[in-house]
């Protein structure tokens, strides 16, 4: 008896012919578990779906759900047996189906076996489309129509929910409160959910766990913590584009030294033999303001994010240093001025490459 | 492999319909009576050059007609021109064949024409100045006011997509209104023309009932007297061949030319939409004279020429079966349509779950039924009934099926079939194409399986489409002339055939009750089809 309850064994996604992403290993431990995949338009996340979901069959490896087998090289359940649900990117309403109807087939479709029947009401007010229920999918937004599919999805019940970018037509001041819903109503519901996505912040919310697909590879599945405080590679590090590398040589079991900032200590997460010449990865939030500080660099750009501040500061050796200050920090620094870097500088933990 | 029945079922309709087609190209290999050898020298080049001839002068007059009508009435506003945007398309309702009824027996020697100088001005010697309609000239006239409304309505289509924008670029660029015509605005349809013209020259060529009353020798009628005349099968399939060259060229520029037509159509967003210019004065009634007259010449002409006829001859009205000959017409009709339909579904949903690149090309290929001649696929039927017989079935000791195909409804069905099987294929595609395939996998992911998709959730969705492509195989079956002529039962006439018989047995006043019936039958499925045809709903 195997306990995870997904397991993608060394399976190489297809598409059209090509392989979009090889070998790719993860599992879902438990019942209710909501993961993310993500990684940028293109590299294959939509087609790790439509596999899953039986939209595509595998030439190698296996897909086990709840300890039967899916896919193999030998064998493929069809979709319409799978009891998974997918919610496709695009709109994929019955056009010629009201909203309702669209979301009635969805409950009549499959039957759950002893299973509580979820409310389609619920469901329908916790998604806000009550008032587009008697519209049909052409006369409604992008956004509602994707509402509108989740909840057709939602209201089957099913085994193992699969959603592609499922709020990336939704209006960003609303994005947030439906992620909230979305993420309780998965929770309430203890639907086993696959989100894809090309948003770091959204995965990082959602999921339990995160997949990070880069260049044809599943590069890193882990908690959202570790794939943004512990990024395993350089790829997954531009990827997230949350921090540079500088050069630094490792002088002790905890210290290294950088050109332009003089000492860093912190905890390594990986050890390196004094002397080594290392890549340092420093996130915005690894480097403290000071203005007292004679540890000076210039100011060359300033984002505003709304509850801080990204500085992008240059040093002697023209490397671009972001660092994060609250915005309600006391004066700001325009750009072409000096900006006082806190030392000694410690990073509590220290990825190097 | 896992046995596929929509993969198989589509396959094997494109193989069914392909079969009159490879016959008509490889009987070319055949061997055939001195007749050939007597053709070669004489009369064969005619046939070339009268078909080339027909086929010049048609495109002229309907690129004139088609383009000229579809402007005035797609930039300009003035009085009728919403009535005439719908009232030109009434031109479908009359088959060539009966236009050239009307005209010649309008202007023959003591016609209608006539009649109607003797009423106004007296008795007079007035046949010599009423000029004659035959031969040649009348036929392209016939052809070009009955097929016009192919180029009126593509064109009318790409005109209304083009956008406000393109037309102002014109006049900022201080072109005249000709010249914005000229540089622009054509450039820009030229693909919707190039495809109306086309689907003109395929229909121009086949036409077998105006040509054969007009005694012109094209290729078309050539294949009919080498079938009839001189009963060589092998010799008709071989005009078939080279008639069929000629048509698979034009097939392709079609084919290409609405590629790029439907290009033009999907680039209409973010198109500021244009504007009508009201006309006023003389050239507000320039336009009203140039539709109306368009209207009248290829519709209301031959429509009270016919109804002239059958008020004048009452006795006519008695002397035909009208409740037969609807109901024939009406039984082929709805015996098609569900024949053509089935299949056409079947075949086009086993191209979509299959999505397999052979079948696509076969389907293609097998949709071309549509740009060979009736004449050509009723005798390649018969052929290809007279190959199988001899060959398989008497051979292998069985009785002739000859009769069970040949001068039978399941025969005239079969070629019908194949003739308007791309009408029937095409028209459910265009449905299934606005259709993202997402659809479908939303249905399979919600528990659905194949057939339940395809009959809870595409049929519906088809509904319109399927009113539609029936209303088109209705009106082509109801004015169709040539498979019927061939193929039909012993006794069993249609409007079109009873027109056709009575016509060329020079009683032209008892082809117009038939002729009128027709006329009116088409024009009611045209007027039901209308909002498709025009695409008004984009408008």
């Amino acid at each position: 008896m195997n306990k995870n309850f997904l397991e993608i064994k060394n399976v190489s996604f297809r598409a059209g012919g090509k392989t979009k992403v090889k070998n790719v290993s993860f599992n879902i431990e438990n019942k209710g578990d909501i993961i993310c995949l993500l990684g940028p338009s293109g590299v294959g996340k939509t087609t790790i779906l439509r596999t899953i979901a039986g939209l595509e069959k595998i030439k190698s490896g296996s897909i086990r759900l709840k300890d039967k087998m899916l896919s193999s090289s030998k064998d493929h359940v069809e979709p319409e047996n799978r009891n998974i649900s997918l919610s496709f990117q695009e709109n994929s309403l019955f056009p010629h189906y009201t909203v309702e109807k669209n979301i009635h087939l969805g409950s009549q479709a499959k039957k759950p076996n002893g299973k509580k029947k979820i409310s389609s009401n619920k469901i329908i007010k916790l998604l806000n489309i009550e008032k587009i229920l008697s519209k049909y999918p052409h006369q409604i937004s992008a956004g509602e129509a994707q509402r509108a599919a989740l909840a057709r999805s939602l209201v089957t019940q099913p085994d193992l929910l699969l959603l592609d970018e499922p709020l990336s037509n939704v209006d960003q001041s609303f994005k947030e409160e439906i992620q909230v819903q979305l993420k309780k109503l998965l929770h309430d519901l203890k639907i086993t959910t696959i989100i894809v996505t090309h948003d770091s912040y959204e995965a990082f919310y959602l999921g339990s766990k995160c997949g990070v697909i880069l260049n044809d590879q599943l590069k890193q599945y882990d908690d959202p913590y570790n794939v943004y405080h512990f990024p395993n590679s350089v790829e997954v590090v531009k990827f997230l584009n949350r921090g540079i590398l500088i050069p630094a040589k490792v002088t002790g079991e905890n210290s290294l030294e950088n050109e332009d900032l003089g000492t860093i200590k912190g905890n390594f997460i990986k050890h390196y033999p004094k002397g080594s010449n290392v890549k340092l990865l420093l996130q915005p939030e690894d480097l403290e303001h000071d203005d007292k500080s004679n540890l000076k660099l210039e100011v060359v750009d300033r984002k505003f994010r709304g509850t801080n501040f990204i500085y992008t500061l240059k040093t002697t050796t023209n490397h671009l240093i972001p660092v994060l200050v609250h915005s309600h920090h006391i004066h700001q620094h325009q750009v072409d001025e000096k900006f006082g870097i806190k030392r000694p500088i410690y990073i509590d933990h220290i990825v190097c490459f | 492999m896992k046995f596929n029945f929509w993969y198989l079922s589509s396959l094997s309709i494109s193989l069914i319909v392909a079969i009159p087609i490879l016959t008509v190209f490889t009987s070319f290999f055949q061997d055939t009576s001195n007749y050939f050898e007597i053709l070669k020298q004489t009369f064969f080049f005619e046939y070339i050059f009268n078909s080339l001839t027909l086929l010049i002068g048609v495109l002229f007059l309907t690129f004139i007609l088609g383009v000229g009508s579809a402007y005035v009435v797609s930039f300009y506003q003035f009085p009728g021109a919403n009535f005439f945007k719908w009232a030109l398309i009434l031109s479908f309702a009359v088959p060539p064949y009966i236009y050239a009824y009307s005209l010649f027996a309008f202007f023959e020697n003591y016609g209608t024409a006539f009649t109607i100088l003797k009423h106004l001005f007296g008795d007079g010697d007035y046949n010599k100045h009423i000029p004659k309609f035959s031969g040649m000239f009348g036929l392209i006239l016939s052809i070009s006011f009955s097929l016009y409304a192919y180029v009126y309505i593509l064109a009318r289509s790409s005109f209304l997509y083009q956008s406000q924008n393109l037309i102002e670029l014109g006049k900022n660029l201080g072109f005249s209104k000709f010249k914005s015509f000229h540089s622009i605005i054509l450039p820009a349809a030229r693909p919707a023309i190039v495809a109306g013209l086309s689907l003109v020259a395929m229909e121009t060529l086949a036409e077998f009932g105006a040509v054969d009353f007009f005694s012109v020798n094209t290729l078309t009628t050539g294949i009919y007297n080498a079938w009839i005349t001189f009963d060589d099968l092998a010799f008709a399939n071989r005009i078939s061949f080279f008639l069929l060259l000629f048509i698979f060229i034009l097939f392709l520029t079609e084919n290409l030319s609405r590629k790029k037509a439907r290009y033009h159509l999907e680039a209409k967003g973010g198109f500021k939409k244009k504007e009508k210019i009201k006309l006023n004065g003389a050239k507000s009634f320039f336009a009203f004279a140039f539709c109306f007259t368009l209207f009248f010449l290829s519709f209301l002409f031959p429509l009270s020429q016919m109804l002239y006829w059958t008020i004048k001859f009452p006795e006519n009205l008695t002397g035909i079966q009208i409740t037969d000959l609807l109901l024939n017409t009406l039984y082929l009709v709805s015996l098609s349509s569900l024949v053509l339909l089935f299949f056409a579904l079947i075949s086009n949903y086993g191209n979509r779950v299959s999505n397999k690149k052979i079948l696509n090309a076969l389907s293609t290929f097998s949709i071309s039924g549509y740009a060979i001649p009736g004449v050509i696929l009723a005798i390649a039927f018969i052929t290809f009934v007279a190959w199988f017989d001899e060959n398989l079935i008497k051979a292998l000791g069985f009785l002739s099926i000859k009769k069970i195909f040949i001068g039978s409804v399941l025969g005239l069905v079969i070629v019908y079939f194949v003739r308007f099987y791309s009408l029937a294929f095409n028209g459910i595609k265009s449905g299934y194409e606005k259709m993202n395939i997402a659809v479908d996998e939303s249905a399979y992911l919600l528990g659905y399986s194949k057939t339940k998709t395809f009959l809870n959730i595409h049929i519906p969705y088809l509904r319109n489409s399927l009113l539609f492509v029936i209303i088109l195989i209705s009106l082509e079956i109801i004015r169709e002339l040539p498979i019927t002529l061939i193929l039909r039962p012993f006794n069993f006439e249609t409007f079109a055939t009873t027109a056709y018989i009575s016509a060329s047995e020079d009683l032209l006043e008892a082809a117009a009750v038939p002729s009128l019936c027709l006329i009116i039958i088409a024009s009611f499925f045209i007027l039901l089809t209308s909002k498709y045809i025009l695409r008004d709903n984009d408008e």
